[in-house]
Parts: structure tokens; C-alpha cells; sequence
């Protein structure tokens, strides 16, 4: 059953469409990717899930949700940018947040020492949050957005802007978290979207370009690859440029170098047997020679650049 | 009415790390202080600047206890208002800036709690501050110069704070509209100056302006008065606040971080 469903919705700055009519559904208890390059309306889409920013047009409707409720009850968000006053210490930040989510008194103190014990930093707890690391502010960002225990978690960009450590551990954290709610995180890199993930959104310029669970995407549109490099000697060389003049209908995508070629084919067998038997007719002096897969980040290239 | 106290409690501990719980108030004691003090030994100040002619004999009259709380109030027309409008200049704008507004408000909390939580706490501020400043003034008053009705230091007080919660939320919804907290400050002084200037050139179309307020507690100072027009300038004072406190939410709705 779908927690979050969003119809045709759109948001206009001026003349720049941000959002142009995207259409979506987030299952119960799922986590979705919201995957794009930058631009591609992203943080749009997700401050107005939150409220922040008032569609131009279009529904968002959420289940579960009483008549005349607050929607921001139930949304734990965390910005791309996280702020947090820095004359408090993230205990008090913490306590704050709860409190406006109606812990009351010795509630929200407790839960504040449960989140911080849980993002890993209870030994800042205490501290001044004008002295944290980016890390550590990435954390007690996650750990305020998770105070109410949120129905959808949704979190722009949560790891880019850490280094490779804090984006190893922030990425382990949500890796736990996707199994106690249902999280949306939206990212500029496939990776991040398919090391955590149930299914992807890949958006660009405001528009979905394609959606659906990884597996099924990959499945669909994973297409053999034939991969080819020579030694790069003066036979080799010349054979490729030959090879390289004539059509061939199984060839769907060509890349090649003057030692190498990249080949996307329909069928798979048929090239093999003809590329291997001009190889050796010709003399080609073969280092390798792979049969594989077009990967998930070769459609991720070619939907947001083609 | 819980996230108000929440908001509120956050923003009066926000002043106290900043320690304009302490600057804020010092000011107005000191220039509390200053006027009866200064009143008193103005004699001896100008004797003691040395370049009087010999044998000349320096008369001032010495002036009333009510004269010189009316002073001490012309004091904060000017300093006590820069210095409110400086304390509170960035009070939404600051928020907005940074994002903090964003992180507070994408949780239940309605845009006017969170503008209502900042103004009062600004007006518990400059209610304290004044309230100790001109209490100062009268202590001191009462014992250098001479004995000051109660009446009319307690309506003169109730007034003008009237005028200081008129600047502060000024201030406050300029901070609600304008990026810049130097722009706020200096719209905030600048409408103040006119609303001051325009009240004493068109007494008549401006017999119920706040810019009245400043007078009317000197004056009700000096004899206590409390009638009718006073009624009418605090009643319509209340209105333009209440109004710039609407005002302010429909900006920080409309606006509630940097990227909308
Ligand atoms: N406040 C705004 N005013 C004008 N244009 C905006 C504003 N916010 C975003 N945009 C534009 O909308 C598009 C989508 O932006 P954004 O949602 O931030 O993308 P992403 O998060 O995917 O990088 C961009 O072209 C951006 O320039
Ligand atoms: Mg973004």
C-alpha cells in the first residue's frame, strides 16, 4: 500500500519549471531514491512533501493521516543543508525538536539521549553544535528529523556532502533505519541510490524520466556488452579501424579507441562468434575480451544526459 | 499553546547566551541613572569646568522630580530606541538566513507561534530593561531632586511602554520583510523618525498617531492625565501592532527560508 502518493505535481519559480507534472507513489515501509543530477528539481520535490514550499499545482496525499492533521507531524526531514542554532548543544536541539512534537518535559530529554546514543555522537551530546563537524551536524540533522518517530523519512541529500568516512557511516546508519520507517532520500549519485534502495526515481529537469523497484529496472533494461581490447600494435590497430567501418544490425551502441571497443548488442551470440572468428582470421592480438551487462549506470547516463 | 511556551522559553535562553539579558537592560539603567544624577551635580560640573569669568554666580533652577523623569524619557527617545531596534533587528531575518526557520517550521509548529514566540519574547525584554531603567531614574530622582508622584510615574511608565512595544514590533516586522537586519534597523528608525516628525507637523490629522505616545507620557508624567485622546492614541496603537504582527507572518509564510 502506498504511504505517499504525489500527482502531477509542479512547482514554477518564476519561469523555471522546477518540478514539471511528476507523478509517484511511495510504498509502506519502502525506501526510494530520488535519483537525479543537480537541477534535476530534487529538493523541489521534497520541500514540498514537507510543506515548506507551496505547490504550484498538483496532489500529495498521505495515508494514515487523520482528517485535519498536521502533516509535518508525521515527516521527519532533513535538509540539505542542515542549520541548527549554534548557541545550543545538540542535546538541547534535540529536546527543542520533540518538544514541538509534544514530548513533553522528561520525554523529550530521554528520547534526545536515545538519538544521540543512536546517530553515535551521545559523547557530543553536551556540546556547543557551533563546534561540530559537518559529520557530526549530518548526524544530529538525522537524529531531529527521527524525534517523532516520522511515517515518511525524507532526507535531501544526505550524504554528499561528507567525506568517503562520514558517507560510509552515515550510509551503515540509514542502512538500519530504512527497516524501522519508510524512507525517501534523494541523491545525485546511483551508487548511494542502489546500495540502499527498493526502488528509484530518476529525475530530470523537473520530470520522471523513469521509475520503478531496481530489480525489475535492471532486469528490463540490462542489455549484453561485449567488450574488446586489443595490444595495441600496428595490426591490431588497422583491423579495428577496418572493423569499425562496416554495419553490423546486432550493434545497438558503439564506443571505440584505437585499441579498444565497447559494444551493446541485441545478439549476443551472434557477435561473439563473428568477432571471434575475425579475430583470429586477422591476427589480432587479443588482451581481453569480456562479455557482460550493460550496468544500472549506464541507463542512469543515458536517461539523464541522452 | 505548548509549542508557544517551547518557542518562547528557546528565545528568552537565546538572550541570555547572548547576554542581551544583561547589555540591554545595563542601557537603560545607566541612562535612568544618568539624568537625575547628572541633574544634580550639573552645578558642580560647570563650576569645576574652570573657564567661568571670576565672581560670576551660576543660577539654574533646580527643576522638578517630574521634569527629570519627562528627561529620562526623552533619553530613550533616542538611545532606548536605537537600542532596541539593534537587539531585535535580525530576530526573523537571522533565522530565515540561516535555515533555522526552515528546520523549526517544517515541524507542527503554525508560522504565527513562531513569529508570536519571538515578539513577546522581545517585548519581555524591553518591558524589563524599561521598567528597571526608569525605576532607577525615579529611585535616584526621588533622592537627589525631590519626591515624585507615584500616579503619574506609573501611567508615564504604562505609556511609554506602549511607544517601546510600537518600535519593537516594528522592528520585528521588518526583520519579517527585509533580508538585511542593517535594512531593518534602519527602516524600523526611519519610520519611527517620520511617524515622530509627521505627528507634530499635522497635530489634527494625527491627533491618534503612536507618534504621540512619546508626549503623552511625559506629559502624564508631569500631571498625571490619563483622558480620553490618551485612550484613543494607546487603542490605535494596539491595532498598528496587532496588524504588523499579521503582517509578519504572511511574510515569513510566504517566505520561510532563502530558497523560496
Ligand atoms: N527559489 C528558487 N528560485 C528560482 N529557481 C529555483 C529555486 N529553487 C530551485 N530553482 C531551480 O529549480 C531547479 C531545480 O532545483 P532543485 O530542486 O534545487 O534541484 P536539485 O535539488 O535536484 O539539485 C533548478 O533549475 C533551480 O535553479
Ligand atoms: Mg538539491
Amino acid at each position: 500500500m502506498a504511504l505517499v502518493q504525489v500527482e502531477q505535481l509542479t512547482k514554477t519559480f518564476g519561469s523555471t519549471r522546477a518540478v514539471d507534472g511528476i507523478s509517484f507513489a511511495i510504498g509502506q515501509g519502502r525506501c526510494a531514491a530520488l535519483l537525479g543530477p543537480n537541477g534535476a528539481g530534487k529538493t523541489t520535490t521534497i520541500r514540498m512533501l514537507t510543506g515548506l514550499l507551496t505547490p504550484t499545482s498538483g496532489k500529495i496525499q498521505f495515508q494514515e493521516l487523520r482528517p485535519g492533521a498536521d502533516i509535518r507531524s508525521v515527516i521527519g526531514y532533513l535538509p540539505q543543508i542542515p542549520s541548527f542554532y549554534g548557541w545550543m548543544s545538540g542535546h538541547e536541539f534535540l529536546t527543542l525538536a520533540g518538544r514541538l512534537h509534544g514530548l513533553r518535559g522528561k520525554a523529550a530529554v530521554k528520547r534526545s539521549d536515545e538519538l544521540l546514543e543512536r546517530v553515535g555522537i551521545a559523547g557530543a551530546g553536551r556540546r556547543k553544535i557551533a563546534g561540530y563537524s559537518g559529520g557530526m551536524k549530518q548526524r544530529l540533522g538525522l537524529a531531529q528529523a527521527l524525534v517523532q518517530r516520522p511515517k515518511l523519512l525524507a532526507l535531501d541529500e544526505p550524504v554528499s556532502a561528507l567525506d568517503p568516512v562520514g558517507r560510509r557511516e552515515v550510509l551503515e546508519l540509514l542502512r538500519e533505519l530504512k527497516h524501522e520507517t519508510t524512507v525517501l532520500f534523494s541523491t545525485h549519485v546511483l551508487h548511494d541510490a542502489e546500495e540502499l534502495c527498493d526502488d528509484v526515481l530518476i529525475v530530470r529537469d523537473g520530470k520522471i524520466a523513469l521509475q520503478g523497484a531496481i530489480g525489475d529496472i535492471r532486469a528490463q533494461h540490462q542489455k549484453p556488452v561485449l567488450l574488446l581490447q586489443t595490444e595495441a600494435d600496428e595490426v591490431s590497430k588497422r583491423w579495428l579501424a577496418e572493423w569499425n567501418l562496416r554495419e553490423r544490425p546486432y550493434i545497438v551502441d558503439k564506443e571505440s579507441a584505437e585499441d579498444r571497443l565497447r559494444l551493446v548488442v541485441s545478439d549476443i551470440d551472434t557477435a561473439r562468434s563473428e568477432l571471434l572468428e575475425e579475430l583470429s582470421r586477422s591476427q589480432v592480438k587479443v588482451r581481453r575480451l569480456e562479455i557482460g551487462h550493460t550496468s544500472l549506470e549506464d541507463l542512469f547516463m543515458k536517461v539523464v544526459t541522452g | 499553546m505548548n509549542t508557544f511556551f517551547v518557542l518562547y522559553r528557546k528565545e528568552l535562553l537565546e538572550m541570555l547566551r547572548n547576554y542581551k539579558w544583561i547589555w540591554v537592560p545595563l542601557v537603560f539603567i545607566l541612562l535612568g541613572a544618568m539624568q537625575p544624577v547628572t541633574t544634580y551635580f550639573l552645578p558642580q560640573i560647570l563650576a569645576g569646568a574652570g573657564n567661568m569669568p571670576e565672581g560670576a554666580v551660576i543660577e539654574i533652577p533646580t527643576p522638578q522630580g517630574s521634569e527629570v523623569l519627562a528627561q529620562t524619557l526623552q533619553q530613550y527617545n533616542t538611545l532606548g530606541v536605537l537600542i532596541i531596534t539593534l537587539s531585535f533587528m535580525a530576530v526573523i531575518s537571522g533565522e530565515r538566513n540561516s535555515g533555522t526557520a526552515a528546520m523549526i517550521l517544517v515541524k507542527p509548529v503554525s508560522y504565527t507561534t513562531f513569529v508570536l514566540s519571538k515578539w513577546s519574547a522581545m517585548l519581555s525584554l524591553t518591558a524589563v530593561a524599561f521598567t528597571a531603567g526608569y525605576a532607577v531614574s525615579l529611585y535616584y530622582t526621588n533622592i537627589l531632586i525631590g519626591d515624585v508622584g507615584a500616579g503619574g510615574f506609573w501611567k508615564s511608565l504604562l505609556i511609554y511602554m506602549i511607544w517601546l512595544l510600537f518600535v519593537g514590533t516594528l522592528t520585528v516586522t521588518s526583520s519579517a520583510l527585509l533580508r538585511s537586519p542593517g535594512g531593518a534597523a534602519f527602516t524600523a528608525l526611519g519610520a519611527t523618525a517620520v511617524l515622530a516628525i509627521a505627528t507634530s507637523l499635522f497635530p489634527k490629522a494625527m491627533a491618534w498617531s503612536p507618534g504621540k505616545l512619546t508626549g503623552l507620557a511625559a506629559q502624564s508624567m508631569q500631571t498625571g492625565l490619563w483622558d480620553e485622546k490618551t485612550w484613543m492614541v494607546v487603542l490605535l496603537s494596539f491595532v498598528i501592532v496587532a496588524l504588523m504582527i499579521m503582517i509578519s507572518v504572511l511574510a515569513l509564510r510566504s517566505k520561510p527560508s532563502l530558497d523560496n
